[in-house]
């Protein structure tokens, strides 16, 4: 059923290559939300130190374990701050990357043609600072774009809801012309995608 | 041809299967209550009727949820209407549904009944099941679902007129090749129905007077034997496991879909169309190795998996063009990893073993440096690991990988959901990365590449999934 479908070697070479300099980091302000938490743990682990110090007979012991607790969320609070630093985002014609990770870096890739839906979440301390998170699901993984600002995360959520429409539509149209035993033509090796519609 | 058009109701034999799942999903605690309370509490006078009043009332409740369950083919939908107090209609467009499996249990054997499960991507469970209806309406369903294809369905919303083409026999298993199965596929799976009766053995013999260990001297070759006894009943036990599941285990195909069929008391056929096939993995122990079968597992979304035991290679390759995969062996599986995985796994292994190590020295001393015994394990399974992993990127990346069992997997490269590449920091240190595709049933993950290559390998699926308009679900 699928003879007529050729899917020869691709010099990788002619490849469009995802750029790491096109990358487009998320919003400063996302680094105050992403330590609130750990802000507010050391808060609670500090009071709970120093009452905790106040009445105890041996005054070492849990000074001693608080300060490994807030050295512990110090290194937190460094992991995090290098982590907004490296989180950034890539728009193409045809797909979304997601750039992350300080310990392990990564980068995931995800095509307009197999996202399912999209949605924009807005916690209370994300709104307070006009700030939002992109959800992007598949029918495999889904990806979350944090620190973005609402307007962009509104626009990046129309863009892909209209690029992901697009891209099915092309597919329907090219299989409608096929007889149902899926006999289907591939693109020809090497080929450009096509361009993204106007505006 | 049947006419799916109008309301379809079950057949009522499907009150039976409706009580007993509404009894189910009342929940164990509540039914023991339910029955101690039917069994234990002195009715008398007008109450003694209250046992009939219960049971006539959930009979009841089981015919009213047996003549509200209709369901029927409307527009390209799948129209299931069900609930006795809450009424749930549910529209299921056709060309969605991943796969129908249609299983004949022994009730449904004597009454000539089947029973229909229902898969799509939207859940991971079953979407919704058919108790008992007529085999030609099921086979009927199964068939419109298979050959569905989305992309041909007219705008005006009537699905287009079926594709009547016979089933081939792709192959069936004979007897001699169930047995091969049983002995060489986890033979001492028999094992899971064995422990519980040794493990309740000594109960036993603690209750039966005059019986058991206490009573006669135990032999130094009663330990073997006991072994020997063990295993064999163990095989046996699977060997019967293996009949009742896969007796007469057969692949058809048609120009759209596959269809396994197989089971001896409950008779089960599972179908899926090739499209929504998104990746083909297969496993071979050493057994099977010797005996030239292997397991093959045809991966699609949701529940539904096409799954084939006992596959020789002439058999796999078949399997593999039917799915439209290219066939394993015409597969090019010549690039390698990096040998720097063993020596990762390695001091990975030795470091939880200096923890363990540690914590295990309080209680036993010494000994407890025998944990460290795991690292040359470690370092030679990788190494031979390492030594025999190969992988290709052709029309899909496929992966090879042998220690003591084999392994393949394929994910075609339009199937694909998304891609990842990570790098690890002793992967950073060495300039590898891996480099993961997923699907959306499944992944296929290889590591310690090159980061070139990783790139590479990314750009390259990421050109396939967006230049190919092939139906990917």
């Amino acid at each position: 059923m699928t003879d007529s479908f050729s899917n020869e070697p691709i010099p990788t070479d002619h490849l469009p290559r995802l750029n790491d300099d096109a990358f487009v980091s998320v919003d400063p302000r996302y680094l105050r939300v992403s330590l609130t938490g750990v802000a507010l743990a050391a808060t609670a682990v500090a009071v709970g130190t120093v009452i905790i110090a106040v009445q105890a007979n041996q005054k070492v012991v849990p000074l001693l374990i608080g300060g490994g607790v807030l050295l512990l969320l110090g290194m937190v609070a460094v992991v995090r701050t290098l982590e907004v630093r490296r989180l950034a985002y890539q728009l193409r014609e045809h797909d979304l990357s997601l750039r992350s990770g300080v310990i392990t870096h990564r980068v995931e890739s995800l095509p307009f043609s197999r996202i399912q839906h999209v949605n924009v979440r807005r916690g209370p301390i994300e709104r307070s600072l006009g700030l939002a998170t992109l959800q992007v699901s598949t029918a495999g993984p889904d990806i979350s774009i944090p620190g973005l600002t609402q307007a962009d995360a509104e626009r990046i959520k129309l863009l892909v809801t209209e690029r992901a429409d697009v891209v099915a539509d092309e597919i329907t149209s090219d299989a409608e012309m096929l007889p149902l035993s899926g006999d289907v033509t591939a693109p020809e090796p090497g080929s450009t995608p096509p361009p993204p519609p106007p505006g | 041809m049947i006419d799916l058009a109008a309301p379809q109701r079950q057949s009522p034999i499907a009150i039976v299967f409706l009580g007993l799942r509404i009894f189910r999903s009342l929940g164990i605690a509540q039914i023991v209550l339910v029955v101690l309370f039917i069994v234990r509490a002195p009715f008398d006078g007008p109450l003694s009727v209250l046992p009939v009043i219960i049971i006539g009332g959930f009979g009841g409740f089981s015919t009213l949820a047996w003549w509200r369950n209709t369901f029927q083919l409307v527009d390209g939908e799948l129209v299931v209407t069900k609930g006795v107090i809450r009424i749930v209609r549910l529209n299921v467009p056709i060309e969605r549904i991943q796969s129908i499996a249609i299983e004949q249990q022994l009730l449904h054997r004597l009454t000539g009944l089947v029973k229909v499960t229902v898969n799509t991507a939207g859940t991971k469970d079953v979407e919704f099941a058919l108790d008992a209806i007529a085999r030609p309406v099921a086979e009927e369903l199964q068939r419109q679902a298979v050959t569905a294809v989305p992309a041909l369905r007219p705008t005006d919303g009537t699905l287009p007129p079926p594709v009547i083409a016979e089933d081939q026999v792709g192959f069936t298993h004979d007897g001699r090749r169930l047995l091969l199965m049983a002995l060489t596929m986890s033979p001492l799976t028999g094992l899971v129905v064995l422990g519980p009766i040794f493990a309740l053995g000594g109960d036993f013999f603690d209750r039966v007077p005059d019986a058991g260990p206490d009573n006669v001297t135990v032999r130094w070759w009663w330990i073997p034997i006991g072994v020997v006894v063990f295993v064999v009943l163990s095989v046996a036990l699977n060997i019967i496991r293996v009949f009742l599941r896969d007796w007469q285990l057969t692949l058809r195909s048609s120009p759209t879909g596959l269809r396994r069929t197989s089971g001896l008391l409950s008779r089960t056929s599972t179908a899926s169309s090739v499209d929504r096939i998104q990746m083909v993995a297969s496993a071979q122990n050493p057994l099977q190795r010797r005996a030239g079968l292997r397991s093959v597992q045809l991966a699609t979304v949701g529940q539904g998996g096409l799954s084939l035991g006992g596959c020789d290679d002439v058999q796999f390759a078949s399997v593999a063009t039917l799915a439209a995969v290219t066939p394993i062996d015409e597969q090019q599986l010549d690039r390698r990893i990096h040998p720097a995985e063993v020596f990762l796994a390695a001091r990975s292994t030795t470091l939880i073993c200096l923890v363990l190590t540690g914590a295990l020295f309080m209680l036993v001393g010494w000994w407890s440096l025998l944990a460290f015994c795991a690292v040359p394990y470690v370092w030679v399974t990788k190494r031979v690991g390492v030594a025999n992993f190969r992988w290709g990127l052709q029309d899909e990346l496929a992966s090879s990988r042998r220690v003591i069992s084999s392994a393949t997997e394929q994910a075609l490269l339009h199937k694909t959901n998304s891609v990842h590449v990570t790098q690890s920091i002793f992967e950073r240190r060495r300039g590898v990365a891996t480099v993961r595709l997923t699907t959306a049933a499944g992944a296929v993950a290889i590591g310690m590449i090159p980061i070139d290559e990783a790139h590479a390998v990314r750009d390259t699926i990421l050109h396939a999934v967006e230049t190919d308009t092939r139906p990917w679900i």
